[in-house]
C-alpha cells in the first residue's frame, strides 16, 4: 500500500536538506577538506533522496495491479476527489527516477564548476535542491491546483540559478523570462478557473470524468487554448520560445544544463500530462492538427535559428528550441508508440543537452565562445570536444547514439497516427540539424588554432561529463534498459479510456 | 560454433580500448592487433560456412534480445552472399591495417586512427551480418562516423572539405534509408527483412513502391551511382590510401549489398511482375550504363592518380547497378532462381573490392614513395619500383577485365546473365551493348594509367632515390596481389558459396 508519507518521502527530504545546506556548508568552509566534505554530502543527500524515490517505486509496483491515476490523499472523505494533493502512476514514476538521476550528475558537476570557494555557492545548491524537489512535486501532484503551484515554483524558481553570476545580460534575460512566466501564469489560472466551473473540480480523475460528460464544448475550448497557450509558453514552443536561447545563453552553463535537463524536460511533462491525460478524452475536443503545426513550426524555427548563430552555446540553447518540437511530434501522435518515444526522448534529450552545456561550460571556462574561437579545439582540449561530438551526433540522431532512437520513435510514431507529413519536415530538419552541427565539428577538427597554448583540461569537469556520453551511448545501443521502465506506463494507457 | 556471429561484433568492440593503450606505445603493434582482430572475425565467418553450405536453408541465424518494444531482435545472419562478401571485407581491413604501418609512419595520433579504424570494422562486417532492418540501419550509419574522422584527420589537401561532404551526401541518403524502414514497421509491423519480405506481398503496391524508392535511392547515394556521386571523387582521393581502399572496396559495395538485399530481395516481390517493377528495373540499367559511361570516360582524361581510380569506382559501381537491373523481374513457377547475373554481380562486388583495393593501395604505394599526384609527371617508375609496378599491373589489368585476373569472371558472368534476360525482354539489348563498349573504355584508362606511370622516361628526379616500398606495404600488396590471380583462376569457391542462395 502506498502511504502519502512513500510519497512525500522524496520531496521533504530534498527541501529539508536544501535548507541544511547553508549551515552544512558553514562548517566545511571552516575544515581542510573542503572538497572532500563537499562531496560526501550531496552524496548522502541523494543517497538519501534516491532511497526515498526507489522506495516509492518499490511500494508502487508490488500493488496488486498498478493502476493509473492512484489518487493518494490524507484523508478519506467525499471532499477527497475534489482535491487530492498526490496521484501516482507510472509516469510519475519514471520522472521522479529520471530526474533524481540526472540532477545528481549535474549538481555534481557544478560542484566543481562553481568551485566551492565562490561565496553564495551553498545558496545555488541550495535552490538546485528545492527545484529537485518542486519538480517532483509536480509529477507527483494529482490536481490541477497542486500541479499548478508546484511547477511555478519550479519554473519561477529556476530565474535564480539563470542570474547567478549578475551580469547584465543575465539581469536582461531573466527579467524577460520571468515577464513570460508570470503572463504564462495568469493565462493557466483563468483557464483552470474556467475548468473548475465546468467540472466542480481540479482532480485528475474528476475533471476528466467530468468532461467526458460534458454536453457543450465551447467554453473547453476556450478554457483548452487559455491552459494549452500557458503551458507552451513555459515549454518554449515557437511563437513563444524567444526568452529560452537568450535565458540559456545568459546563464552559467551549469545552470543551463540544469534547466535544460530538468525544467524542461518538466515542462513536456506538464503538457502531456494536462494536454494528453486530462483534457482530452476522446472526441471531445481535436486538438492535434493544431499542435502539430505548432510541432512543425518549432522544429523549423529552431533549426533555422541554430543555423544562424555564431555563438556555440547560443546554437546549443537553440537546438533546445528544436528539440522542443521533436517532443511535441510525439505528443501530438497520441499513441502507445509516440508515448514511449516521448519519455524516452525525455531522457536523452535531457542528458545530451545537459552533455553539451556542460562540455561547452568547461570551453567557454578558457574564453572560447564563437565559432572562430572553436578552430582547433579538437587539439587543444580533445575530451571536452570528443563529449560535444558525442552530443552533436546524438542531437543529430545518428544511431547508435541514443537520439537516434529517440527520434525514430517520435517519427514512426507520426506515421502511425497519419501525420508522415510532420514526421517528413521532421527528418528534414535532422539532415539540416546534421549539416549545421557538422561545421561546429569542422570548426573543432578541420581549422588550426590561433595559438599553440596547451590546455590541461580540468579532469574533475570531466568525470561527470563522461558519465553522460556513456549514458548515451549504452542507453541508444541498448534502449530495452529504458523501455523496461516505459512499459508500464504504456500498459497502463489502456486502462484510461 | 554458436556465438561466431556475436563475437564479430564483440571483438572489435573490446578490442578498441587496448588497440588505443597499445597505439599509445607503439603504432604497429596497434596495427597488428587490428589485423588480429580482422583475422579473427575471418575465422569466426569461416565457421559459419560449413553451415551455410550444408544446412537445408543453406542459412545461419543468432538471434538475440535487443528491442522487444519495436519488435526487433539483434538477430546476426550470414547466407552465402553475405559470408562471402563479408569474408573480403576482413581481408581488406587486415591488408588495409598492414599497410598502414609504413604508409602512415611518422604522422601523429596514431592511436586514434588505429581505434577508429577498429571502430569502422564493426559496421564494415556488421552491415552484412544481419537480416534485422533496425541493426542494418545502426551498422549503416556506424560506417560513416569513424571514416569522417579517418578522411579529415589523415587526409590530403583539404581533408575536412571533402569529408564533410562524404558525411552529408551520405547521411542525407541514409535519411531516405530510414523513412523506407520506418515505413516498413508501420506498414508491416515486423522489422526482419524475411519476415517483412512476406508481410510487404499484402500490403497495397503504390505504398510499396515508395518504399522501394526511398529505399533505393538512398542506396544509390552510397553507391555513388552517378548523378549523386558528388562526394566520391573527393572523399575517394582525399583520404589516405588505406581508407580509400576500404571505401571502394566495401562501403561503396554497401550500397550494392543494401539494394540486393533489401530493395530487392525484399521489397521488390511485392511489386514483381507488375509495369512498374520491369520499370524500375530498366531504370537501373539505364542509370548503370550512365555511370559506367561517365566514369570511364572521366577516368581516362583525368590526370591525378587517385582520382583516375576514384573515377573507375564510379564505372565499376555502374556495372554493379546494371547487374542488379538483371534481377528476375517476374517469378518463375513461383520462385525467384539466380541467375548467372546475379552471380556475377555479387562475384563482381568480391573481385572488385580486391582489386580496387590493390589498385588504391598500389597508387599510395607511388605517392609515398615518389611524394607526386599528378600522373604527367612521373614516368619509367616500373625500373625503380619493380613490387609496385607488379601489383599496379596486376590490379589495373583485372579492372580492366582481362583474363586472368579477377574481374574478369564476374564481368563475363554479368554479360551471360544479360544475354539469358535479353531473351525475355528485348529492353536490355541496348544497355548491354553500351556495357561492352564501356569495358574498351575501361581498358583504355587502365592502359593509360599504367603507361604514364610506369613505362616511359623518368622525369626529373627530386634530392632523395625513388626506392620501392618498404616490406610491410608489400605484405599487404602480395596479399592482394595473390588474391586477384587466385579469383581470376579459381572463383568456384566464392560461386558455390553465392550460388546457395535462393532469394524467394
Amino acid at each position: 500500500m502506498v502511504e502519502i508519507w512513500d510519497v512525500a518521502l522524496p520531496i521533504i527530504s530534498l527541501v529539508t536538506f536544501a535548507f541544511l545546506t547553508i549551515p552544512v556548508f558553514k562548517v566545511i568552509r571552516r575544515s581542510q577538506h573542503k572538497t572532500a566534505l563537499t562531496l560526501a554530502w550531496f552524496s548522502t543527500v541523494f543517497i538519501v533522496s534516491g532511497a526515498a524515490v526507489a522506495n516509492l517505486t518499490a511500494k508502487y509496483y508490488s500493488l496488486p495491479s498498478p493502476q493509473p491515476f492512484l489518487n493518494i490523499t490524507s484523508t478519506d472523505t467525499s471532499s477527497a476527489t475534489l482535491s487530492s494533493a498526490f496521484m501516482i502512476d507510472a509516469i510519475s514514476i519514471y520522472m521522479a527516477v529520471m530526474f533524481i538521476a540526472v540532477s545528481a550528475v549535474v549538481l555534481f558537476y557544478s560542484i566543481f564548476y562553481l568551485g566551492s570557494k565562490e561565496r553564495p555557492s551553498e545558496r545555488y545548491f541550495a535552490i538546485m535542491l528545492m527545484l529537485t524537489a518542486a519538480l517532483m512535486g509536480t509529477v507527483f501532484s494529482g490536481d490541477l491546483l497542486t500541479l499548478f503551484i508546484f511547477w511555478e515554483a519550479a519554473a519561477a524558481g529556476s530565474s535564480f540559478l539563470m542570474i547567478y553570476r549578475k551580469t547584465p545580460e543575465a539581469l536582461n534575460s531573466t527579467l524577460k523570462y520571468l515577464v513570460m512566466i508570470i503572463i504564462a501564469s495568469a493565462f493557466i489560472v483563468f483557464g483552470l478557473s474556467l475548468i473548475y466551473s465546468l467540472t466542480g473540480s481540479l482532480n485528475f480523475w474528476a475533471v476528466r470524468e467530468a468532461l467526458m460528460a460534458l454536453g457543450d464544448n465551447h467554453l473547453l475550448l476556450v478554457a483548452f487554448i487559455f491552459i494549452a497557450t500557458g503551458y507552451s509558453i513555459e515549454a518554449a514552443i515557437v511563437p513563444f520560445h524567444f526568452w529560452l536561447p537568450d535565458a540559456y545563453t545568459a546563464a552559467p552553463s551549469s545552470s543551463s544544463a540544469f534547466l535544460s535537463a530538468l525544467i524542461d524536460q518538466g515542462s513536456y511533462y506538464v503538457l502531456i500530462r494536462v494536454l494528453v491525460f486530462i483534457l482530452t478524452p476522446p472526441d471531445v475536443l481535436n486538438w492535434t492538427f493544431m499542435l502539430a503545426v505548432l510541432a512543425a513550426l518549432t522544429m523549423i524555427v529552431g533549426n533555422l535559428f541554430a543555423l544562424i548563430q555564431d555563438n556555440v552555446k547560443r546554437l546549443i540553447a537553440n537546438i533546445c528550441v528544436a528539440d522542443v518540437g521533436y517532443n511535441l511530434v510525439g505528443i501530438t501522435s497520441v499513441t502507445a508508440l509516440g508515448l514511449t518515444g516521448n519519455l524516452y526522448f525525455f531522457l536523452m534529450g535531457g542528458i545530451t543537452t545537459a552533455l553539451s552545456f556542460m562540455a561547452i561550460g568547461i570551453i567557454n571556462h578558457y574564453g572560447f565562445k564563437t565559432l572562430e574561437d572553436f578552430s582547433g579545439l579538437g587539439k587543444k582540449m580533445p575530451f571536452a570536444s570528443l563529449a560535444l561530438v558525442i552530443a552533436g551526433l546524438s542531437f543529430a540522431g545518428v544511431p547508435p547514439f541514443g537520439g537516434f532512437m529517440a527520434k525514430y520513435l517520435v517519427f514512426t510514431a507520426a506515421i502511425q497516427a497519419n501525420l508522415s507529413w510532420l514526421a517528413v519536415i521532421g527528418v528534414l530538419t535532422s539532415v539540416l540539424q546534421t549539416a549545421y552541427l557538422f561545421r561546429l565539428v569542422n570548426y573543432m577538427y578541420a581549422k588550426n588554432p590561433r595559438d599553440e597554448t596547451k590546455i590541461k583540461e580540468p579532469k574533475r569537469l570531466l568525470i561527470p561529463i563522461f558519465i553522460l556520453a556513456a549514458a548515451i551511448i549504452i542507453l541508444g545501443l541498448y534502449p530495452q534498459i529504458v523501455f523496461n521502465l516505459i512499459d508500464p506506463v504504456v500498459k497502463q494507457l489502456q486502462f484510461i479510456p | 560454433m554458436s556465438y561466431a556471429l556475436l563475437l564479430i561484433f564483440l571483438l572489435p568492440t573490446l578490442g578498441i580500448p587496448f588497440v588505443y593503450l597499445t597505439g599509445k606505445k607503439s603504432p604497429k603493434a596497434a596495427a597488428i592487433l587490428v589485423a588480429l582482430i580482422a583475422f579473427a572475425n575471418m575465422a569466426l565467418l569461416f565457421t559459419t560456412v560449413p553451415t551455410v553450405l550444408n544446412s537445408p536453408n543453406h542459412e545461419y541465424i543468432e538471434s538475440y534480445y535487443w528491442i522487444p518494444i519495436l519488435e526487433s531482435e539483434f538477430t546476426l545472419f550470414v547466407d552465402g552472399v553475405s559470408v562471402s562478401i563479408a569474408i573480403i571485407t576482413t581481408v581488406l581491413i587486415i591488408v588495409a591495417a598492414l599497410f598502414s604501418i609504413n604508409y602512415m609512419e611518422g604522422k601523429s595520433n596514431l592511436a586514434v586512427y588505429y581505434s577508429l579504424l577498429t571502430l569502422l570494422s564493426i559496421g564494415l562486417v556488421g552491415v552484412f551480418i544481419t537480416s534485422n532492418l533496425l541493426l542494418f540501419y545502426f551498422c549503416w550509419e556506424l560506417m560513416l562516423v569513424p571514416a569522417y574522422f579517418i578522411i579529415g584527420g589523415w587526409g590530403y589537401r583539404d581533408p575536412y572539405r571533402a569529408a564533410f561532404k562524404f558525411f552529408i551526401f551520405t547521411h542525407a541518403g541514409a535519411v531516405f534509408v530510414l523513412l523506407g524502414i520506418g515505413a516498413i514497421y508501420m506498414v508491416t509491423g515486423v522489422t526482419d527483412m524475411f519476415q517483412a519480405q512476406a508481410a510487404l506481398m499484402t500490403v497495397s503496391p503504390d505504398l510499396v513502391r515508395w518504399i522501394l524508392l526511398s529505399l533505393t535511392a538512398g542506396f544509390a547515394v552510397k553507391m555513388a551511382v552517378v548523378p549523386v556521386h558528388m562526394w566520391l571523387p573527393d572523399a575517394h582521393s582525399e583520404a589516405p590510401s588505406p581508407m580509400s581502399a576500404l571505401l571502394s572496396g566495401v562501403i561503396i559495395s554497401a550500397g550494392a549489398y543494401a539494394i540486393l538485399r533489401l530493395s530487392l530481395a525484399t521489397v521488390f516481390p511485392a511489386v514483381m511482375g507488375t509495369a512498374f517493377g520491369s520499370d524500375f528495373m530498366h531504370g537501373l540499367a539505364i542509370f548503370g550504363v550512365i555511370s559506367a559511361f561517365f566514369g570511364s570516360l572521366i577516368a581516362l582524361v583525368e590526370t591525378d592518380i587517385k582520382r583516375i581510380i576514384a573515377y573507375s569506382s564510379i564505372a565499376h559501381m555502374g556495372y554493379v547497378l546494371f547487374g542488379l537491373s538483371l534481377f528476375p523481374s517476374a517469378p518463375i513457377a513461383g520462385t525467384v532462381v539466380i541467375t548467372a547475373a546475379i552471380t556475377g554481380t555479387v562475384l563482381h562486388l568480391i573481385t572488385h573490392a580486391v582489386s580496387k583495393g590493390l589498385f588504391f593501395l598500389s597508387a599510395g604505394a607511388i605517392m609515398h614513395q615518389t611524394e607526386v599526384r599528378d600522373i604527367r609527371e612521373m614516368g619509367g617508375l616500373a625500373g625503380k619500383m619493380p613490387f609496385t609496378a607488379t601489383a599496379s599491373a596486376t590490379a589495373a589489368l583485372s579492372i580492366a577485365g582481362t583474363p586472368p585476373f579477377a574481374c574478369f569472371i564476374s564481368e563475363f558472368l554479368i554479360f551471360v546473365g544479360a544475354f539469358e534476360v535479353i531473351n525475355t525482354d528485348g529492353f536490355f539489348l541496348l544497355p548491354t551493348a553500351f556495357m561492352l563498349v564501356a569495358t574498351v573504355i575501361s581498358l583504355a584508362y587502365s592502359l593509360r594509367y599504367l603507361s604514364h606511370v610506369f613505362l616511359g622516361q623518368a622525369k626529373s628526379e627530386g634530392e632523395k632515390p625513388i626506392l620501392d616500398v618498404p616490406n610491410w606495404m608489400k605484405l599487404a600488396m602480395a596479399i592482394l596481389v595473390i588474391l586477384v590471380i587466385v579469383l581470376g583462376i579459381w572463383p568456384t569457391f566464392f560461386i558455390h558459396l553465392i550460388n546457395t542462395v535462393q532469394f524467394i
